[in-house]
C-alpha cells in the first residue's frame, strides 16, 4: 500500500514537471534543427544561432528588452521598496485601502494599462510639444519636444512592475520585528544606517524575490510594450509576435534558449550563493567582514549600465527612419548595409497584420515613416489620406520596378507607393496524398478529400477562393455572389472537407503530411517545400489573387526623406537580390527578377529549379489570370464578416 | 545628594486626542535605579519612548544634563534601550549584535573639525567580549540568535545596549516573555550589572513584586499622572491613596472618618492609628494590609465576621472574611474553615491613612476576589498596548 502511494505521488510529480518543462525541452531540441520545420527533426545545427548572431532586428529587441528589463526592475525594486516601508509606517486605516489600490494595477488588464498609458502618452506629449514650440518659437532657449520611445516604454514597465515588487517586500516588512529599527536608531544608526544595516538584510528576499518578479513580468509584457514603445523601439516579445504574419523563425527558439540558459545559470549562481553563505553563518569565525571587492564590483556594474545608456540615448542628432514592416519580411543585413552607405539610423519594427499596423497608425503617435501595406490596404490608407506623396526625385530607383507593377489599382497615378514585393495566393497539395495534380479550387470543395483539406483562416481569401472557383471577381460587391461562395464554403464545412482553418500551423502540418490540401501563399510554400519535397504548389485554373506589398511613407511621418532615401535603397538590384533570397518572395525589380537564378546558382552553387522559380516569381501567363484584391467598402466589408462569423470560425 | 541627569518638564503627550501623558514632571538620578510601574496604558512605556527619543511629546520639555533634547534624534543621544521582545538582529550573530553599535562611526569634534570616526577592531572585540562576560554569555559569541533561549536573547539584548557605555540604560518590560523562575533569576542579575556598572536604569514594568524587589525609586503611573514617587518601602507602607495601595500589593481599603490627629473611625468603631494632619471630621480612606491583619478568637476581636472562603498559598492563607457585607482578605499562616466566625485585632501601626481620591471606593473590596487576583499574578500576562503608543500606531 505505502509504495504505491509512493509510486502515484512521484508519478503525480513527474506529471508536474513534463508538463513544465516539456515544452521548453522541445524548444530548445528544434533549436537545434536544422529545418525550419516546427515538427521534423532532420538533424543537427548550430545554424539558427549563426543567423540569430547575424539578425540584427531580434538582436536589437533582444538588447532593448533585457535593458527594459534591468532598468525597470532596478528602478521599480528601489522605489516600490521604499514605497513598501511608506505603507507599513502607515496607519491600518490608511494602508489597507492604498494597499488594495496598489494591487488593482495587476489585476487590470495589460490591454486597459497599454492603451491607457498610450493615451496618457500621446495627450500629454501633444500639450508639451504644442507648448515647446510656442516656447522656442518665442525664445532663444530651446525646449525639446518629447516623442514615445525607449523611455516610454521603460517608464511603462517600471510602473506596472512596482506593484509585484510592493507585494512580495509588504510580507517581509510584517514578519519584522517593528522594534529592529527603533533598537538600531537607538544603537547610533540614522534612519538611513538603519534602513542598510538591518531593514534590507530582514527583507531581502522579498526584495530580491520581487526583483526578479519584475525582471520576468518586463520580459514577459507584450501587451504594455506594444502600445507604448513608439516607432523606434521593439522588444523581443513585439518582434516575435509581428513574425505571426510569415513563420516564426526558429531562431526565436534559439534566442528562446539563450535567454532559457540565461536565467537558469542566474538563479543557480543565486542559489549556490546563498548555500554558501548559509554554511558560513553556521561555521563563522569572523566571516562577517563583507567583501568589498564584491560590492566595489556592483557598483561598477551599475556605473558602467548608466554610462552605456547615456551614450545609447545620445544619438539624438542622429538621422532616423522609423519603419514598420512585417516580421521575417526583410534580409537584416540590408539595414545595416543602408546605415553604413547613407549614415541613417533605421528603426525597424514589425506588425502582425495590415490591420493592426492600421490601427496604430490610425490611433496616431505611431511615428513610423515608412509602412509596408498589402495593395488593398494602400488604397483604403490612400482615400484616407494617411499616406504622403512621393517625391520621386528622391527615388531615382523607381525606374527599375518593372512597369508591371506600375499603375496598379490601388495607386492608379503611381504617386503614393513603390511596390516592395509580390506573389500569389494557390493551393499546396502533397503528391503522395492526392490521385492527380491538383489544377482546380474544385478540391477545395470536393467531399473527396474530407479531412485533408485546411482551409485559409482569414475571411477574405477564403470567401475569395470560393468566388473564384464560382467564375466572381475577388472584389466583386454584389451580396448574392459573396452568399453564393459563402454557402459553398458552408457546405464543404459541414461535409467534413476542412480538417481545420489556419494560418501559421499550415506549415507544420503539410511539412508533416498531416493534410493532403492548403489553401496558402506562393513564398511560404517555397519554405515548406524547403523540409518537403513531396509538396507542389500551384495556381488553380480558375484564376487568383496575386497580391503587391508596397513601401509608402505617411503623411504625417516625421523624416519624409530619409524615408525616401530607404525605399530607394529598397529598390535597388542588389537589395532586392538579398531579400528575394531571404524571404522567398517576388521583387518587382525586373532586373532582379530576371538575374535571381544566377544569383542563386552563384551562391548556392547548384541550380535553381525552374518551377520552383516560377512558384516565386509567377510567368505572365499566369498572372493574366490573377487579380488583385481591392479595398472593399465598408458595407461590403460588413457583409464578410458577417457571413465569416456565421461560419464559426472567429476572423483572427 | 546624587547628580541629576535627565528632567522632564511638564510633559504632555496626546495622540488623536486623547491625552496619553498628563503633565509629567519627573527626574532622574545618575547611577539610580528607577522604575515606571503601572497597569496597561498608564503612561509608561510612552514616558520611556520620550526619554530615548523615539518620540516627541505634544508639550513640555526633555532636559538631559538641562540641556532641551525634545527633538535630538534617538542616534544622538547617550541613552541606550532594551526593547520588550529584545528586537535582536537576526541575521547577525550574537558577536555583531553586540558589535553592532560599536560599528557605527560617529562623528568626532577635534580642533573644531568634525570627523566619522570608527572604532579599531581589536578595541570592538575587547569591549564585546567584556560585556558578554559581564552578562555571564562568554563563548556564544557564534552562536546564532535564533539558536539561544529566551534569557540568553535577553542578554544579549542588555549586552548590546550595555556594551556603548550609556549613561541611562531604559528596559522595556525586559523580563515579561520569560517564565517565572528565570525572571526571578534575571531580577538579581539585572540589579547586580547596575551596581557593578553605576549607570542609571529606567526599568519600565507593571510588575509590582519586580518593581519592589528591584528598585531604589518607583514612580507609580497611571491614566497619564504619576500617582507617587518614593523608595519602595514607601510605597508600599505609605500609599498615597487607594490605587497606589490597590497596585502595589494587597489592601483592605475602609471608608473612614479621621476625628482628630492619631484617631480613626471605621465600622462605627474609633481606632488609634499613627496618622495625623487631617481636618477634624475629614472623610478618609483606610489601608489596611492583608498581612497586618491579627485573627483571634471571636470574643477577643475588635471586629467580628466570617470565613467565606480560604485558599492555601504555600506561605500562608488568603482567607476571605465577611465584615457586615465588606469583604476582607486576611493572610495567615494558620487555617480557618469556611463558615467560622471569627474576630480581628488591629494594631495601631497597622492603619495607614490617605486622604480621599478620584480612586476612593474603586479598589479594597474583596467580594470579586478572585479574577482580580489572578490578573496580576500571571506571570504569562504581557502588556500590550502600552508599547504601540509611540510612532507606529497599531500592530499587525
Amino acid at each position: 500500500m505505502k509504495g504505491k502511494n509512493r509510486f502515484g505521488r512521484r508519478l503525480s510529480m513527474a506529471l508536474v514537471f513534463l508538463f513544465l518543462y516539456a515544452p521548453i525541452f522541445v524548444l530548445m531540441v528544434f533549436s537545434f534543427n536544422d529545418s525550419s520545420s516546427r515538427t521534423v527533426w532532420q538533424g543537427f545545427t548550430f545554424d539558427w544561432y549563426k543567423e540569430l548572431f547575424q539578425d540584427s532586428i531580434i538582436l536589437n529587441s533582444l538588447y532593448t528588452t533585457l535593458l527594459v528589463a534591468l532598468l525597470s526592475s532596478a528602478i521599480a525594486t528601489v522605489a516600490g521598496t521604499f514605497a513598501a516601508i511608506g505603507f507599513y509606517n502607515m496607519k491600518r486605516r490608511w494602508r489597507t485601502p492604498l494597499l488594495t489600490i496598489n494591487n488593482i494595477p495587476m489585476t487590470n488588464a495589460d490591454i486597459v494599462t497599454g492603451v491607457s498609458m498610450c493615451l496618457f502618452f500621446v495627450a500629454a506629449f501633444g500639450a508639451w510639444n504644442a507648448f515647446a514650440q510656442q516656447f522656442n518659437a518665442d525664445h532663444v532657449a530651446q525646449l525639446p519636444t518629447l516623442a514615445m520611445g525607449f523611455g516610454t516604454l521603460l517608464i511603462a514597465h517600471i510602473t506596472f512592475n512596482i506593484p509585484y515588487v510592493i507585494l512580495s517586500v509588504s510580507p517581509k516588512l510584517r514578519q519584522m520585528d517593528k522594534n529592529l529599527v527603533e533598537a538600531a536608531q537607538d544603537l547610533g544608526c540614522t534612519w538611513m544606517q538603519a534602513f542598510f544595516k538591518v531593514v534590507l538584510p530582514e527583507i531581502k528576499p522579498g526584495v530580491v524575490n520581487g526583483m526578479l518578479i519584475a525582471f520576468t513580468m518586463s520580459v514577459d509584457d507584450f501587451v504594455i510594450s506594444y502600445f507604448t514603445a513608439g516607432p523606434a523601439t521593439s522588444t523581443l516579445a513585439m518582434t516575435i509576435y509581428g513574425m505571426t504574419k510569415k513563420r516564426i523563425s526558429p531562431k526565436i527558439n534559439a534566442v528562446s534558449t539563450l535567454l532559457f540558459v540565461t536565467v537558469l545559470l542566474l538563479l543557480v549562481v543565486v542559489n549556490v550563493r546563498e548555500v554558501r553563505q548559509e554554511r558560513a553563518k553556521k561555521h563563522p569565525a569572523r566571516q562577517q567582514e563583507k567583501n568589498p571587492r564584491g560590492k566595489k564590483f556592483l557598483l561598477a556594474g551599475a556605473a558602467a549600465a548608466v554610462i552605456l545608456l547615456l551614450i545609447l540615448s545620445n544619438q539624438s542628432d542622429q538621422r532616423v527612419v522609423n519603419v514598420c514592416g512585417w516580421g521575417e519580411n526583410i534580409e537584416p543585413s540590408l539595414i545595416e548595409e543602408f546605415e553604413k552607405e547613407t549614415g541613417i539610423k533605421v528603426n525597424y519594427q514589425t506588425a502582425e497584420s495590415n490591420e493592426a499596423m492600421y490601427s496604430k497608425v490610425v490611433m496616431g503617435g505611431s511615428g513610423y515613416d515608412v509602412v509596408v501595406p498589402s495593395d488593398y490596404m494602400v488604397s483604403q490608407m490612400r482615400q484616407e489620406g494617411l499616406l504622403a506623396k512621393l517625391n520621386f526625385d528622391n527615388i531615382p530607383n523607381y525606374e527599375l520596378i518593372d512597369d508591371t507593377y506600375k499603375n496598379l489599382s490601388f495607386d492608379p497615378d503611381n504617386q503614393y507607393a513603390v511596390p516592395y514585393t509580390w506573389g500569389t495566393l494557390g493551393i499546396i497539395y502533397n503528391t503522395t496524398m492526392v490521385d492527380e495534380p491538383i489544377t482546380s479550387w474544385s478540391a477545395l470543395f470536393d467531399p473527396k478529400y474530407a479531412g485533408q483539406v485546411l482551409m485559409i483562416n482569414n475571411p477574405r481569401d477564403a470567401i475569395g477562393v470560393a468566388l473564384l472557383y464560382l467564375g466572381y471577381s475577388v472584389n466583386t460587391h454584389d451580396e448574392g455572389e459573396i452568399q453564393e461562395a459563402y454557402e459553398l464554403l458552408r457546405q464543404a464545412k459541414a461535409e467534413g472537407v476542412y480538417q481545420s482553418f489556419v494560418m501559421d500551423e499550415v506549415y507544420d502540418k503539410m511539412e508533416a503530411g498531416e493534410a493532403a490540401i492548403a489553401v496558402y501563399y506562393a513564398g511560404d510554400f517555397l519554405s515548406m517545400y524547403d523540409n518537403n519535397p513531396d509538396l507542389a504548389y500551384v495556381v488553380p485554373e480558375e484564376g487568383s489573387n496575386w497580391f503587391v506589398d508596397a513601401m509608402c511613407v505617411l503623411e504625417d511621418a516625421a523624416h519624409k526623406e530619409e524615408a525616401e532615401a530607404w525605399i530607394n535603397f529598397i529598390c535597388q538590384t542588389q537589395s532586392c537580390l538579398a531579400n528575394m533570397d531571404y524571404i522567398w518572395y517576388a521583387s518587382p525589380n525586373g532586373k532582379a527578377l530576371e538575374e535571381y537564378p544566377a544569383y542563386y546558382k552563384e551562391l548556392y552553387g547548384e541550380e535553381m529549379a525552374p518551377d520552383l522559380y516560377e512558384v516565386m516569381a509567377a510567368p505572365a501567363d499566369v498572372l493574366a489570370r490573377c487579380e488583385a484584391y481591392d479595398a472593399l467598402p465598408p458595407e461590403v466589408n460588413a457583409i464578410y464578416k458577417n457571413l465569416w462569423t456565421e461560419l464559426g470560425i472567429k476572423d483572427g | 545628594m546624587a547628580k541629576e541627569l535627565i528632567r522632564l518638564v511638564d510633559c504632555c503627550m496626546a495622540f488623536d486626542d486623547e491625552l496619553v501623558l498628563d503633565h509629567i514632571n519627573l527626574y532622574f538620578n545618575d547611577s539610580e535605579f528607577l522604575t515606571l510601574l503601572g497597569p496597561s496604558g498608564c503612561g509608561k512605556t510612552t514616558t520611556l519612548r520620550i526619554i530615548g527619543g523615539f518620540t516627541t511629546p505634544t508639550s513640555g520639555e526633555v532636559l538631559f544634563d538641562g540641556v532641551r533634547m525634545n527633538d535630538i534624534p534617538p542616534h544622538l543621544r547617550q541613552v541606550n534601550t532594551v526593547f520588550q521582545r529584545y528586537a535582536l538582529f537576526p541575521h547577525l550573530n550574537v558577536f555583531e549584535n553586540v558589535a553592532f553599535g560599536l560599528r557605527i562611526p560617529r562623528t568626532v569634534e577635534e580642533n573644531g573639525k568634525k570627523s566619522k570616526k570608527k572604532l579599531p577592531e581589536k578595541e570592538i572585540r575587547q569591549r564585546v567580549l567584556e560585556m558578554l562576560e559581564i552578562v555571564s554569555l562568554k563563548g556564544f559569541e557564534n552562536r546564532r540568535i535564533s539558536e539561544l533561549s529566551g534569557g540568553q536573547q535577553q542578554r544579549v539584548a542588555i549586552a548590546r545596549a550595555l556594551v556603548n557605555r550609556p549613561k541611562v540604560l531604559l528596559l522595556d518590560e525586559p523580563l515579561a516573555a520569560l517564565d517565572l523562575r528565570l525572571r526571578k533569576d534575571m531580577q538579581s542579575e539585572l540589579k547586580r550589572i547596575q551596581q557593578q556598572l553605576g549607570i542609571t536604569f529606567i526599568y519600565v514594568t507593571h510588575d509590582q513584586e519586580e518593581a519592589l524587589a528591584m528598585s531604589d525609586t518607583i514612580v507609580v503611573m497611571d491614566q497619564g499622572k504619576i500617582q507617587q514617587i518614593g523608595t519602595p518601602e514607601d510605597i508600599y507602607n505609605e500609599p498615597k491613596n487607594a490605587f497606589v495601595a490597590d497596585f502595589i500589593g494587597e489592601s483592605n481599603i475602609l471608608d473612614g472618618i479621621m476625628h482628630q490627629d492619631y484617631v480613626v473611625e471605621f465600622f462605627n468603631r474609633k481606632f488609634k492609628c499613627l496618622d495625623k494632619g487631617f481636618q477634624p471630621m475629614e472623610p478618609v480612606d483606610v489601608v489596611i494590609r492583608p498581612e497586618d491583619v491579627d485573627i483571634v478568637p471571636v470574643e477577643k476581636g475588635q471586629l467580628r465576621g466570617t470565613v467565606t472562603a480560604v485558599t492555601f498559598k504555600g506561605v500562608h492563607y488568603d482567607t476571605i472574611v465577611d465584615f457586615k457585607g465588606f469583604k476582607w482578605l486576611i493572610q495567615t499562616t494558620d487555617y480557618h474553615e469556611v463558615g467560622k466566625e471569627i474576630g480581628i485585632v488591629l494594631n495601631p501601626d497597622d492603619i495607614h491613612i490617605m486622604h480621599k481620591s478620584q480612586y476612593s471606593g474603586m479598589f479594597g473590596d474583596y467580594s470579586s476576589y478572585s479574577e482580580e487576583y489572578d490578573e496580576i499574578n500571571d506571570p504569562t500576562y504581557i502588556e500590550e498596548e502600552d508599547g504601540n503608543l509611540g510612532g507606529r500606531g497599531d500592530e499587525e
